[in-house]
């Protein structure tokens, strides 16, 4: 039993760590993903949108599914999870046989390694030592560090360049774990949210996509906000001047454009709207008294202002309704868009001991704007703005940009960094008894390439070769082999 | 006897296809020059895309005369168009950069500006670095759709809107194109590998009816209007923009009789693969003739529906089944079923080079062995770029929209694009996957390319609404 879940167990491991299982689960991700761009997505849509998009029946079965949410359904996850636990496991498969190619570099080429490499080529030598010479110069002059390597039956010379690219597929994968790291973290501590400033208010109340409301451990003010617009007419530029309040003193300052967010104890806010607030800055008026004394003047009222006419009267803007409606002579607020305005004043006579109500625009029944002893001209309506803030925590943030430079990185070694290996080995003919320099070598990539660099390697062993003086035991012999050579 | 009779020809042959193209270029050069003389505006944008697109139309002739006859002089005329098409391609780009005061990256038309020149200029590479000369066949007509793309879109230069006025916009837009040309390159490099690999003309043949069948079958399907006609989305030439009844409700107007054509072509386009089948069913070979007849006569078919579909659609009021009254439409209003139309006799005509080749072709091209490694190589080139790309996009996206990721349609079809050559680099680095089924990857990879680039744009609109 227990040997049956053993070999259970390595089967599954096998299954898991097999690249058509990774192909597999690559190919479910794509289709799911395309699927997930097709279908309305829930997060993304209002929810009349998806109903006129699709039957009731339909809506249903999709939202039962999770298609109307794909890359938050819980299957979604589950499968991005295999993926990650596919190339973990991918890697620990092959990766102890690429350590023990790293950590351990064949140098010397046995004789069954010799005959199978390509490219490799033999070279006329008068004798071991000034062939192993020439090789070694030869790799010099390309900018290698031969190595001689001395066994107890035989030597030769191992030179290689860029071991490192042996592991650099590791690094990709690592790099890409280190980038699902970063997004889990996100997933699990982050939080996203909007902060809506009028001009002039403090908050630290963050609402969350959820509907909940976050308090940060500091407050925002915004001191002012604005937009710019291009001859067309077309935005040009939002800003907001961002004031950072902790302990009740202004910590920081910014003024923060879309494209450059202020960022505050772990926590960023992005420019993302603006506009009226339905709120009014200032109502500019023209006040005349109705008869008598005082003098026409120009008066400026926020909400709640009061202002004093002359000696007995005054003014106070009482109300703003953007968008209002009369019923049994009441004043209601229909809704809070800018769409049916109405402004409430309220003039206050002390010696007559009565207050006017004057309504722009003057409503029937309920104002008092021919009563009242000043009358009022409206000149301007100075509406407010808000500053539309998108919030966010990314504490995985750092392990998903660490995870982009060394994917960046880890794909250039891939690519572009080859691991080269030369090696050099005197042999003798048996039958003959001359001497000759095996040569092979091998690169894990771009082998054309490589097979070129080879040729130019074996050229210059052989320069090298000619220009060396025979310095052997018996010279005698020497020289004829290497007279041939020249022929 | 025969061979040296058709060396001898050679010369007059290749010289009069040549001079025509020579001639035609003259001829519609002069043309242009007249309308330009008339309107004194002779350095605009408009004129300098008209000429790329003469010289490109040329040097496509010419790539595609020099596949079927294999003559060595129409290569060097068509990589001289290809650069003359490039000098203007890249005076129209730098009078659209200065125009509008920042690179052209901002709009689909702007993409496709800069994508087209990127092609030509790897064309080029291609061309002069890997020997890879029949590269503008398969390239140039890409180009040649661009840039008549190009005239259909808006063309107005817009201001860059606050979220695109960064500089990780020309970072990301460079990479993006430099990394979509190069998946281009290493579709067209699969696609010589194909030929070169002696792949059965008969599996081309069903390919070539498969794809062009399931244009016209998806068109007629999603267009054919009671009484035979086609509806096409109504088009407002003021605003230039289609026409909505309501939010996201497009008004669709009814074009008579166009639809019983397209069913007919799409019957005539079905028929090479009823023969195939039936070729393949019965082991009958004559069936293979029946269908390369068949092929061109869905061929004049295709022709016909294209010049009735450009003549009707571009111009003219018709009738709408959802409102009164007549309604405009323009070419510009279906750029998918136009696209679509142009790619099928495209494919068609690649077909028919391919059944017309000369049987030394293969001679003329580098040996399948290096044409599958050339295109590794442009794909090893490709995979970083399109890395990069995204990271960008990504880095970008953080400082805007205060997310790296948003699960934007245009980002998951880029990170699928990212998956599928991940996908081929796997199968290739581990599994060993050489030869065909590379290439058919490498196919693959540039149809969900340009599904990215264009039909996310136009089908499944997000954030990222620009381009």
């Amino acid at each position: 039993m227990a040997v049956d879940l053993r070999a259970l167990a390595q089967k599954t491991w096998r299954t898991i760590a097999s690249i058509q299982t990774g192909v597999v689960l690559l190919i479910m991700v794509v289709i799911l993903s395309a699927v997930g761009t097709i279908v309305l997505q829930r997060p993304v849509t209002e929810p009349d949108e998806m109903q006129n998009a699709y039957s009731p029946h339909a809506l249903r079965i999709l939202d039962a599914v999770g298609l109307t949410d794909v890359f938050h359904a819980w299957w979604f996850l589950g499968l991005m999870l295999l993926v990650s636990l596919c190339i973990v496991a991918a890697s620990i498969d092959r990766f102890p046989n690429s350590w023990r190619y790293f950590s351990r570099p064949y140098k010397y080429p046995d004789e069954s390694f010799r005959r199978a490499l390509h490219p490799q080529k033999l070279v006329p030598i008068a004798d071991e030592e000034s062939g192993l010479m020439a090789a070694q110069r030869a790799l010099h002059s390309v900018g290698f560090k031969p190595e001689r390597v001395v066994r107890e039956d035989h030597f030769g010379i191992f030179a290689e360049r860029h071991r490192i690219s042996e592991l650099a597929v590791y690094i990709v994968h690592a790099s890409l774990l280190l980038i699902f790291f970063g997004t889990i973290v996100d997933g699990l501590w982050g939080w996203r949210g909007t902060l809506n400033l009028n001009e002039g208010q403090t908050s630290n109340k963050v609402e969350l996509g959820d509907g909940t409301a976050r308090t940060l451990p500091f407050a925002i003010r915004c001191d002012s906000a604005g937009q710019e617009n291009y001859k067309d007419g077309t935005p040009k530029k939002w800003w907001s001047k961002l004031a950072v309040v902790a302990d009740g003193r202004d910590v920081e300052k910014k003024e923060i454009v879309v494209n450059d967010p202020l960022l505050y104890g772990g926590v960023r806010f992005y420019q993302s709207s603006y506009g009226p607030n339905g709120k009014v800055a200032k109502f500019m008026l023209v006040a005349a008294p109705n008869h008598g004394s005082g003098e026409r003047q120009e008066i400026g009222l926020a909400v709640n202002d009061t202002v004093p006419l002359d000696a007995d009267t005054t003014v106070r803007f009482a109300e703003f309704i953007p968008d209002y409606a009369v019923r049994d002579g009441q004043v209601y607020r229909k809704s809070n868009e800018l769409q049916n305005p109405a402004a409430h004043l309220v003039v206050t006579s002390k010696s007559a001991g009565k207050n006017f109500d004057v309504w722009f625009p003057p409503i029937d029944e309920i104002a008092d704007n021919s009563k009242s002893p000043w009358q009022f001209q409206a000149t301007d309506l100075k509406m407010g703005h808000f500053t539309g803030l998108q919030v966010s925590h990314e504490p995985g943030q750092w392990g998903v940009w660490s995870g982009v430079v060394l994917l960046g990185v880890g794909l250039a070694f891939v690519f572009y960094v080859v691991h080269m290996r030369f090696w050099a080995v005197p042999v003798c003919d048996l039958k003959t008894g001359k001497y000759s320099l095996w040569i092979g070598g091998t690169a894990n990539r771009n082998r054309d390439a490589f097979d070129q660099r080879f040729n130019d390697l074996v050229a210059s062993v052989e320069a090298e070769l000619k220009a060396i003086p025979v310095i052997s035991q018996s010279e005698q012999v020497a020289t004829p082999a290497t007279e041939k050579l020249r022929v | 006897m025969a061979r040296a009779k058709t060396e001898q020809q050679q010369p007059a042959t290749g010289m009069t296809l040549i001079v025509m193209v020579g001639l035609a270029i003259a001829f519609l050069l002069f043309m242009a020059f007249l309308n330009v003389v008339k309107s004194g505006n002779l350095l605009n944008e408009t004129n300098l895309l008209f000429a790329t697109l003469i010289f490109y139309v040329g040097a496509g002739a010419l790539y595609l005369g020099f596949g079927v006859t294999g003559t060595e002089s129409y290569v060097k005329f068509a990589s001289l168009a290809t650069w003359l098409g490039l000098i203007a391609n890249t005076a129209a780009v730098a009078h659209r950069w200065y125009e509008a005061g920042h690179a052209p990256f901002s709009s689909v038309y702007e993409m496709l500006l800069s994508f087209v020149w990127t092609l030509a200029v790897l064309t080029l590479v291609a061309e002069k670095k890997f020997g890879v000369k029949v590269i503008g066949t398969v390239t140039m007509p890409v180009a040649i759709v661009g840039v008549v793309l190009m005239q259909l879109l808006r063309t107005e230069v817009h201001p860059l809107v606050p979220a695109l006025q960064s500089t990780w916009l020309h970072v990301h837009v460079t990479l993006a194109m430099l990394a979509y040309a190069a998946c281009a390159l290493s579709f067209a490099l699969a696609m010589m590998f194909l030929i070169q690999d002696n792949m059965k003309t008969e599996t081309f043949l069903a390919v070539t009816s498969a794809s062009t069948l399931g244009i016209y079958a998806s068109v007629v399907l999603t267009r054919f209007e009671k009484w035979g006609g086609l509806s096409l989305v109504a088009w407002n030439p003021e605003n230039k923009a289609e026409v909505f009844l309501s939010k996201g409700v497009r008004l669709f107007v009814t074009i008579p009789d166009l639809g019983w054509l397209m069913t007919l072509t799409l019957l005539v386009v079905a028929s090479p693969l009823v023969f195939y089948a039936l070729a393949r069913w019965k082991n009958d070979d004559s069936f293979l003739t029946l269908a390369n007849r068949a092929v061109f006569l869905s061929i004049l078919l295709q022709v016909m529906t294209l010049v009735m579909f450009l003549v009707r659609a571009n111009d003219g009021r018709y009738p709408s089944l959802d409102a009164d009254g007549l309604f405009p439409t323009s070419l510009a209003a279906s750029p998918f079923i136009l696209s679509g139309l142009v790619g099928g006799v495209f494919i068609s005509l690649l077909y028919l080079l391919l059944v017309w080749r000369r049987p030394d072709l293969g001679r003329l091209l580098p040996s399948a062995d290096n044409l599958d490694r050339i295109t590794y190589k442009t794909i090893c080139l490709a995979f970083p770029l399109l890395t990069l790309m995204i990271a960008a996009g990504a880095y970008w996206a953080n400082q805007t929209w205060g997310s790296y990721w948003s699960w934007d349609p245009k980002e998951t079809w880029a990170a699928i694009t990212w998956l599928v050559y991940a996908g081929y680099l796997h199968m290739r680095i581990t599994r060993g996957w050489r030869g065909r089924r590379a290439a058919y990857f490498a196919i693959l990879g540039f149809v969900v390319v340009m599904f990215t680039f264009f039909g996310v744009t136009y089908l499944l609109p997000g954030l990222h609404a620009y381009a």
